[in-house]
């Protein structure tokens, strides 16, 4: 039996149940949480014959790196890949959202998807919400009109670009483009020249971190560099911090068993 | 401060050898002033899953049933029990589906993959950003100590031994300079074959 | 929230220079390139006379995600009419359309807007929507941050019926003088002319001749 107050399906879509409630605690005096930001270096880039997108890898909670290694450049499509800067829970959704919509346009028309169908999805849904998600991103992609970089910013607008930045990196990354972009350059040129923006990112942008991750797109493959290069590694450590067994001092402990004992008896049967 | 730190508290994670850890203090609070000392914020929610709340403690508690009620409805369904990866992928998408009016906790997820025993650790903010690495994870009012000390104290492939001893010393010493934290803490070590929980013995001011 | 690193929550605005004029059997129409984010210059090689249909442009000033979401309904929109009724649309539809929007959403959208093409009934036609969401006929319009720097240059060069080439001269020193005295106006002049046979792009550079001093970058830039 299903309830009204317990749907066994919870009801799609955002819940505004406790917007009240945290304004009045907000009302209090408490400062509002910080959510996870990607204060980011993201970058994309078109060469001769496809796109290479760039990010950085660190993750941020105000001043604190909440994960070192993160991956930015997420999946849309196969031919799709989109870079994210911002909220990074907003980033993670939203991209995840647009890219189950990208799978069931792509099974329903049974082609690849173009890369403005990406664009208009991302911008329409992100203009409904008029700003308050805020994911900024690098979309890019090769279809069958070629390459093509969108940057696409959180209140829904977009700009087509032979080369973008976004996120607190891009001014940096941005000077390394504008120095050193030139039209069709080669594949190998694109990495270097993408490296050396998110690089550039990486050391002077405090938002950005860790190491740098690519995403090539070429017109009939795709290959997502994770860990590109380890742009800052941990030293290695000469001794370990070891504690002796019973180091902790511990007041009870009650252990679980989980190991599960069978017995498999086989039971004679009459053949029909 | 933040209405995370109201209740005081904090949990830690850590992927050992074949095992994983999850620690928890014991406070409960209303900002300086202690209401009770046996409030666990870790809930053992599979027989190899455990899930740690921070935070508000009135969110810790509806989190923890609502999710309880979305697991067991997964689990009738599917006639099969829920493994940490989409426990934590169906935590993530609760947690933003309220993006806009959020619930204020920080949680953690522990286990061991009930088909292959891999070890699995999660954190998420508040709106389910989440968040796989392959060391620790942290959440509570002393997040900050307990990132240096997991940092220092933690290597890769330890035993399920030495695994209590980091995170219990990495616990103890984050939320000795912690005032919102403390008064006694839980440590549970996940195994294949069984699971190991001990109280520590702290400071109790 | 530790370093400041958000300036990209600064809505992005084309703060900007738009204009058009009307001649004899057609419009010019004429924008700056530069859109900003703050002090930040999101795009310097913007284009913001963005098509409606094959004869009918607008020029975008305002909010761009604003600005571009309903030039994308309206253009669709005339799309439509135009597979339903196998007639071209009419400059004046397009610009009422802009008008219902801007004027409904008037709480809530930051869009200037000049509506400018090439229709069989009326001819080359120009109408202002500005931010309130009024809609006027002009022969003459400017827009954007960077008019104000050229009203008076405007009035004293403008001339009802001047021909097409004088139009295009008039249009490209206008927006060269508010890309000069405006911060928000910048980038290159972009130029567009319709008439009964559609629409011829014009581009000036930012230097002496008009012309690019980077050989290759024209193909990305039109």
């Amino acid at each position: 039996m299903t309830l009204d107050t317990a749907p066994e399906v919870p009801r799609a879509g955002f819940n505004f149940d406790n917007c009240r409630r945290n304004a009045a605690l907000l009302q209090g005096g408490f400062k509002p949480p910080t959510t996870t930001k990607t204060g980011t270096t993201i970058v994309g880039v078109i060469y001769k014959d496809g796109v290479v997108l760039g990010a950085d890898t660190r993750a941020t909670e105000g001043p604190i790196v909440s994960d070192k290694n993160c991956a930015k450049i997420h999946y849309l499509a196969d031919n799709i890949y989109c870079c994210g800067a911002g909220t990074a829970a907003d980033t993670e959704m939203t991209t995840d959202l647009i890219s189950s919509q990208l799978e069931l346009h792509r099974l329903s028309t049974e082609r690849q998807v173009p890369v403005v169908c990406a664009n208009n999805i991302l911008k329409q849904m992100l203009f409904r919400y008029q700003g308050h998600i805020s994911a900024a991103l690098v979309l890019g992609g090769v279809d069958k009109y070629g390459p093509h970089i969108y940057c696409i910013h959180p209140h829904g607008s977009a700009d087509k670009l032979p080369y973008a930045t976004m996120g607190s990196g891009s001014l940096a990354a941005m000077a390394v483009f504008e120095s050193r972009w030139k039209p069709d350059l080669t594949e190998e040129e694109a990495k270097l020249l993408v490296r050396d923006a998110i690089a550039s990112g990486i050391f002077n942008d405090l938002g950005s971190g860790s190491n740098v991750d690519l995403c090539v797109i070429r017109k009939d493959s795709t290959e997502y560099l994770r860990n590109h290069e380890l742009a800052n590694k941990k030293g290695e450590r000469q001794l370990n911090y070891g504690f002796k067994k019973g180091t902790t001092p511990i007041l009870h402990t009650s252990i679980k068993d989980l190991q599960i004992t069978e017995r498999v008896q086989a039971v004679p049967m009459e053949i029909a | 401060m933040s209405i995370l730190a109201y209740n005081g508290g904090c949990v830690v994670a850590m992927r050992g050898k074949d095992c994983v850890a999850i620690a928890t203090d014991h406070r409960f609070g209303v900002q300086a002033q202690t209401i009770s000392t046996d409030f666990k914020k870790v809930f053992h929610i599979a027989p190899r899953m455990f899930l740690g709340l921070t935070g508000l403690q009135t969110d810790i508690l509806t989190v923890r049933d609502r999710l309880m009620f979305r697991k067991n409805i997964y689990e009738t369904k599917e006639n099969r029990e829920m493994a940490p990866k989409p426990f934590s992928a169906m935590l993530s998408s609760f947690l933003y589906e309220h993006r806009f009016g959020p619930y204020f906790i920080e949680p953690v997820v522990a286990g061991l993959d009930p088909k292959t025993m891999k070890p699995f650790i999660c954190n998420m903010d508040l709106i389910g950003c989440p968040n796989e690495p392959d060391d620790f994870v942290v959440a509570g009012t002393c997040a900050e100590q307990l990132y240096g000390m997991c940092e220092t104290l933690w290597r890769p492939d330890l035993e399920p031994d030495q695994l209590f001893e980091v995170i219990a010393q990495s616990m103890v010493n984050a939320f000795d300079r912690d005032a919102m934290s403390g008064w006694g803490a839980t440590v549970f070590i996940i195994e294949k074959d069984k699971i190991t929980e001990r109280s520590l013995k702290t400071r109790m001011d | 929230m530790g370093p400041g690193f958000d300036f990209t929550d600064t809505p992005v605005s084309t703060g900007t220079t738009i204009m058009a004029v009307e001649f004899d059997g057609g419009v010019v129409i004429g924008a700056d390139s530069r859109t900003s984010s703050g002090a930040y210059v999101a795009n310097r090689v913007t284009d913001k006379l963005t098509q409606i249909s094959d004869k009918i442009y607008c020029c975008r000033s305002g909010s761009a995600a604003d600005t571009q979401a309903i030039a994308d309904i309206v253009a669709y929109s005339l799309n439509y009419h135009r597979n339903q009724t196998s007639k071209e649309p009419l400059v004046w539809e397009a610009a009422s359309e802009f008008r219902n929007f801007c004027y409904n959403y008037r709480d809530s959208l930051l869009a200037g807007i000049i509506v400018a093409g090439w229709d069989e009934e009326r001819g080359g036609q120009v109408y202002s929507v500005p931010l309130g969401g009024m809609l006027t006929r002009e022969s003459c319009t400017i827009g954007g941050s960077g008019s104000s720097f050229i009203y008076g240059f405007v009035r004293e060069h403008y001339r009802p019926g001047m021909p097409k080439e004088e139009c295009i001269e008039f249009v490209k020193k206008a927006v060269q003088h508010a890309i000069f005295h405006d911060g928000s106006s910048g980038g290159v002049v972009r130029i567009g002319i319709i008439d009964k046979d559609g629409i011829e792009r014009r581009l000036f550079y930012n230097t002496e001749s008009g012309e690019s001093k980077i050989a290759g970058s024209q193909s990305f830039i039109n």
